[in-house]
C-alpha cells in the first residue's frame, strides 16, 4: 500500500476535506479547493500540487495568503520584518491600518504592479498578526497566546521576542524585496520596527532544499490539499474551528544561529548520526530514499537504533509528541564576519502549523533530547498568526470580527 | 504469488525494518502455503485434534484446516514457518516445550501470529524471529497484521481497530526474537502465563494499548532482553505477578506512548514480582542505553507496586520519568529493596522527571534510598515531586549490546503434561477475584528456569 492509500484506509482522512467543502459554501473558502481540482479530478482523489511553480506571479488572493503552501518551490529569497503596532490593543483602528496593508499588498503583487521597476514577478507577502493584537480582538482566538521560552531563550536580545506583526516577503529577486518593502511601511504608517533581515534558500525541487549545515532540509512536511488541510490551515467552522481564521495558520519564527564550523568538524559520519538522514542525498539511515520516511523502529541485531537515539529527525518525529506535522519553510541567513568577529550564520526556522502546541512539544523534546541542539544557539523568537487569504471584497483582517 | 503470511506483506514498519536491518534481509519462502491432505476440523461441532507433521505437514495448513474449538498438536521438529491464526477458538500446542521449535531462522518477521479470538498458543518454543516471537493483535488488515498502528504522522483511530478478545499464551519459550518475545497489542482479557523469553532487542514479554484490558502476567522468566517486561498502554487491569525479571538490561517498564493510543497507561498492578540485577551483557543493547534499572516508569499514572523484590539494579530501582508532556502520577511503590545474595540499587527510586511535567504523588516507604534525597517532602500533597537530571544518578558503564541471534539459548523449560485434552474455550474474563501472592518472594523465584541464576 503506498502511504497516502494507507494513511487513508488506516484513519480515514476523508473527513477533513468533507468539512472543508462543507464550509466553503460560495465564499473565498471554495479557492483552495477549486484550486485542487483545476484538472477535473475531485480533490478527495488525489493529492495535488497546491499552485504554480517559482518562476512568474504567484496569487496573491485566495483562501490562504501566499507564501506558505505557494508557489510550490519557495523562492530563493526573503526579506523578514517584524514590527510593533501603536494600535495593538485597539482593534477598530488596527483593523483598517490592515485593510490598507492588504491592499498595498494586492497591488504591489498583482500583475500590474509597479514596484518593483521589473515588475512584481514571483514576490509574495505574508502578513502574520502577533499575540498581543490577537488577544486584545479576542484572547480566546488561535495565536492569541504567545511562545513559551525554551532553552537558551533567556539570552535572546527582547527586541527579538514577539511582535505585533510579521511582514514576509520572498521573491526570486532579490533586488525587488527592500523596495517592496518600503511601499508596504508607506502604507502600514506609523509602526515600530523591532527587527527585518535577509535570508535565502538554496536551490530546490518543492520544499526541499539544503539548509545551511549543507543537508536536504523540508522533506518531511505535509503535502497536497489533503494533508495541509489538515495540518497547516486553520479549519472551518464544520471541523472545529473558528470561522473568523479559517484558512489562516499558526506561523512560528526562530532565528538559529549554527555552530558550522564545528558540526563541520565531526565529519560526514557524524553529522548524517546528528541528522537521522544522509548528507549525500537525504535518505534516512533506515534505509530507503530521500522520499521515504525515517524508521523509527529499525534497529541494528545488537540493538541500536539506525537512526539513532538522539538524531534530530528522531527528536523531532510528531509521533512521539503526539501532535501533527508542521510545514518547515526554513530559510538561511549570514551577517558579516568583521576582524576577529566571524559572523554569524544560521537558519531562521519558519514553521506553519494549525496548532501552535504542535511547534511548544517539539520544541520541549528537542531541548530535552536532540543531538541537534547543541549545535544551534536562537537569537530571535516570535509565533504569529498569518491572517486567512483576503482579496479586494474580503479585505486583510475584515474576518477577524466577523 | 506472495501469501498474506509471507514477510513481505507485512505492512509498513515491518517492510521498512526488514530492509534496513542488513543480516535480515534475505527473503525466505514461509512454508505455510502449501496446504496438504489430513482431517479436516471438527466442523461438524465436535472439536479435533489436528496433527502435525502426522496429518498436516506445517503448522500453518493444520491452523488452516481447524475449526473453532479444534486443537492443532505439534510433534518435536524445527518447523520453519511463519504461522497466522485467524480463526477462533483454535489451541496451537507442541507435545514438547523444548523439542518444538518454530524457527524463524533470522529472516522471518514472526513466529505465531493470532488476530481471532480465544486463540491458545501453548508449550512450544517460537525464535530467531526479525520482530515478534508470538504476536497477538487486533490491529491487522488485508494486508496481514501490525503491532504499531501508525506511522507515525497520523492520528490512530483505536475504534476502527477492535481489539482481539481472550487469548492465552502458556509455557511458551521466545528466544532470539529481534523485537519481541511475547506481544501483545491490541488484545484484551487474556493470559502471558509460565513462559520464558530472552533475547529481544526491545522487550521479552509486551503488553500494549488497551483498555480495561483485563490480562494477567504471571509465572514467567524474561531475561538477557533490553526490557523485560513493557507495558505501554495498556490500562485498568493489567496484572503482574510472580514473575523474575532479572538480569536485563532493564527489568519492567510501564510507558505512556503516544506513537500508541489509550495514553496515559495507568492503573496497574504489580505484585510478587523478582526485579533483580537487571545488568545483562549476554544482552542486545536497550537502544537509548538504558542499563542497571529495575522498574522504569514513564508518565505511567496511578499503578500500585508492592511486594517486588526490587535489588540489585545499579543504576536504580525504580526511575520515574515523564513521557513529554505526561507526568508520571500517583503510582504507588513499595516492597523490598534487599534480597538474599543480592546488592542493594544504585538507588532504590529516583526521580529524573522534567520540569514541564513533574511526578506526584509516589511516597515511597522509609526503607527506600531516593534521589533527590528529599524525594518524600511532596508526601501527602498533590504538589510536584523534587527530581534530579538524569546525570544525577548513579553511573553506570552499559556493556556493548550482543546481536539477538547470538544470546545464548535457554536452559530447558518444563512443559504441560496433558496434551491430548482439548481445551473448552477461553474464559471472557481472566483477572477478576484473582488471588495474589502474599509477601516479597524470594531472590530464587522461578531461578530453576533461569539460564543466569
Ligand atoms: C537547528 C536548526 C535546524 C536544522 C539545521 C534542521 C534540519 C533538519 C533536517 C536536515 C531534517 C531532515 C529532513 C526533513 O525531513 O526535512 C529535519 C527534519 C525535521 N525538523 Fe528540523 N532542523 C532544525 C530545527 C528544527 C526545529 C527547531 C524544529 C521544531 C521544533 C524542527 C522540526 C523538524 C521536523 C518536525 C522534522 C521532520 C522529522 C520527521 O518526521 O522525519 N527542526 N530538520
Amino acid at each position: 500500500m503506498d502511504r497516502v492509500s494507507r494513511r487513508e484506509v488506516l484513519f480515514g482522512t476523508g473527513g477533513v476535506i468533507a468539512g472543508v467543502v462543507a464550509a466553503a459554501g460560495g465564499t473565498a473558502a471554495g479557492t483552495a479547493l477549486e484550486q485542487g481540482r483545476d484538472d477535473g479530478t475531485p480533490a478527495a482523489a488525489a493529492d495535488l500540487p497546491a499552485d504554480a511553480p517559482s518562476t512568474g506571479a504567484v496569487r496573491p488572493d485566495g483562501t490562504t495568503q501566499a507564501g506558505i503552501d505557494r508557489p510550490a518551490t519557495p523562492q530563493r529569497f526573503g526579506l523578514l520584518t517584524v514590527l510593533d503596532l501603536p494600535d495593538a490593543g485597539s482593534p477598530a483602528t488596527l483593523l483598517s491600518r490592515l485593510a490598507t496593508l492588504g491592499t498595498a499588498v494586492l497591488d504591489l503583487t498583482g500583475a500590474a504592479s509597479a514596484v518593483p521597476p521589473g515588475g512584481a514577478g514571483d514576490l509574495t507577502v505574508t502578513v502574520g498578526l502577533g499575540p498581543r493584537p490577537v488577544a486584545a480582538i479576542d484572547p480566546g482566538l488561535p495565536g492569541a497566546t504567545a511562545l513559551p521560552r525554551f532553552a537558551g531563550d533567556e539570552s535572546i536580545a527582547p527586541e527579538r521576542v514577539g511582535g505585533d506583526l510579521l511582514l514576509a516577503l520572498h521573491g526570486s529577486d532579490p533586488m525587488a524585496l527592500p523596495a517592496a518593502l518600503r511601499e508596504l511601511r508607506a502604507a502600514l504608517g506609523d509602526a515600530t520596527p523591532r527587527w527585518s533581515e535577509s535570508c535565502f534558500r538554496g536551490p530546490g525541487d518543492g520544499m526541499v532544499a539544503r539548509n545551511p549545515l549543507g543537508f536536504h532540509d523540508g522533506i518531511t512536511v505535509p503535502h497536497g490539499v489533503r494533508e495541509l488541510s489538515r495540518e497547516v490551515w486553520l479549519p472551518p467552522e464544520g471541523d472545529g474551528g473558528d470561522p473568523r481564521v479559517t484558512g489562516g495558520t499558526l506561523c512560528v519564527l526562530r532565528r538559529l544561529v549554527l555552530d558550522t564550523a564545528r558540526f563541520a568538524e565531526l565529519g560526514t559520519g557524524s553529522q548524517e548520526a546528528v541528522i537521522g538522514r544522509r548528507l549525500s542525498d537525504g535518505a534516512p539511515l533506515s534505509g530507503g530514499t530521500m522520499s521515504d520516511d525515517v524508521d523509527l523502529r529499525a534497529k541494528t541485531p545488537t540493538g541500536q537504533y539506525l537512526v539513532p537515539a538522539r538524531a534530530h529527525t528522531r527528536a523531532a518525529h510528531p509521533s512521539f509528541t503526539g501532535s501533527g506535522l508542521m510545514l518547515r519553510r526554513g530559510y538561511g541567513f549570514a551577517a558579516p564576519a568583521v576582524g576577529d568577529d566571524p559572523g554569524e550564520t544560521g537558519l531562521f526556522f519558519i514553521s506553519f502549523q494549525r496548532e501552535l502546541d504542535t511547534f511548544v512539544r517539539t520544541q520541549h523534546r528537542l531541548d530535552e533530547i536532540d543531538a541537534l541542539m547543541e549545535f544551534a544557539t536562537p537569537t530571535a523568537s516570535a509565533s504569529f498568526l498569518v491572517l486567512p487569504g483576503f482579496d479586494a471584497g474580503r479585505p486583510l483582517g475584515s474576518t477577524l470580527t466577523a | 504469488m506472495p501469501s498474506k503470511r509471507d514477510l513481505a506483506s507485512f505492512i509498513g514498519v515491518f517492510r521498512r525494518a526488514a530492509a534496513a536491518v542488513a543480516v535480515l534481509t534475505v527473503a525466505a519462502c514461509a512454508g505455510g502455503s502449501a496446504a496438504t491432505e489430513g482431517t479436516a476440523g471438527g466442523g461438524d461441532g465436535t472439536p479435533a485434534v489436528l496433527r502435525v507433521p502426522d496429518e498436516h505437514t506445517t503448522v500453518q495448513a493444520a491452523v488452516d484446516a481447524a475449526s473453532p474449538g479444534d486443537l492443532v498438536l505439534v510433534s518435536p521438529g524445527t518447523y520453519a514457518e511463519s504461522v497466522l491464526v485467524d480463526t477462533d477458538d483454535v489451541t496451537v500446542r507442541g507435545t514438547d516445550r523444548n523439542a518444538v521449535v518454530i524457527d524463524g531462522e533470522g529472516v522471518r518477521s514472526s513466529g505465531v501470529v493470532a488476530t481471532a479470538d480465544g486463540v491458545r498458543i501453548e508449550n512450544l518454543t517460537v525464535r530467531r524471529t526479525m520482530h515478534y516471537g508470538v504476536l497477538v493483535t487486533g490491529m491487522h488488515d488485508d494486508d496481514g497484521p501490525s503491532a504499531h498502528g501508525t506511522d507515525g504522522y497520523e492520528r490512530l483511530d483505536p475504534s476502527r481497530f477492535p481489539p482481539v478478545e481472550r487469548f492465552a499464551v502458556r509455557h511458551v519459550t521466545a528466544a532470539n526474537n529481534g523485537l519481541y518475545g511475547i506481544y501483545a497489542f491490541d488484545a484484551r482479557h487474556g493470559a502471558i502465563t509460565d513462559s520464558y523469553a530472552s533475547g529481544s532487542a526491545d522487550s521479552g514479554i509486551y503488553v500494549g494499548q488497551c483498555r480495561e484490558c483485563d490480562i494477567l502476567v504471571q509465572g514467567n522468566v524474561a531475561e538477557r532482553n533490553a526490557v523485560g517486561f513493557e507495558n505501554a498502554n495498556a490500562s485498568d487491569s493489567v496484572v503482574v505477578s510472580g514473575n523474575r525479571f532479572s538480569a536485563n538490561r532493564v527489568g519492567m517498564t510501564f510507558l505512556s506512548n503516544y506513537q500508541e493510543a489509550f495514553t496515559p497507561q495507568r492503573a496497574g498492578t504489580v505484585v510478587g514480582n523478582v526485579v533483580t540485577t537487571n545488568t545483562s551483557a549476554d544482552s542486545p543493547a536497550h537502544a537509548e542505553g538504558a542499563f542497571g534499572i529495575g522498574i522504569g516508569i514513564s508518565g505511567g499514572r496511578h499503578n500500585v507496586l508492592r511486594d517486588n523484590l526490587v535489588a540489585g539494579n545499579p543504576r536504580a530501582g525504580v526511575l520515574l520519568a515523564n513521557t513529554e508532556d505526561l507526568a508520571a502520577v500517583g503510582n504507588r511503590v513499595d516492597g523490598s529493596w534487599a534480597g538474599d545474595g543480592v546488592s542493594r540499587n544504585g538507588v532504590d527510586i529516583a526521580n529524573v522527571s522534567a520540569d514541564r511535567a513533574p511526578a506526584r504523588g509516589t511516597c515511597p516507604g522509609a526503607a527506600a534510598s531516593t534521589l533527590p534525597e528529599n524525594l518524600r517532602a511532596a508526601c501527602g500533597t498533590p504538589g510536584p515531586l523534587d527530581g534530579v537530571a538524569p546525570g544525577e544518578l548513579p553511573r553506570v558503564q552499559a556493556p556493548p549490546g550482543m546481536s539477538f541471534l547470538e544470546v545464548p539459548a535457554p536452559p530447558p523449560q518444563p512443559g504441560m503434561t496433558d496434551v491430548e485434552n482439548v481445551p473448552a474455550p477461553l474464559p471472557s474474563t481472566v483477572t477478576a477475584g484473582i488471588r495474589l501472592p502474599e509477601g516479597v518472594p524470594d531472590a530464587d523465584l522461578l531461578a530453576e528456569r533461569s539460564g543466569v541464576a
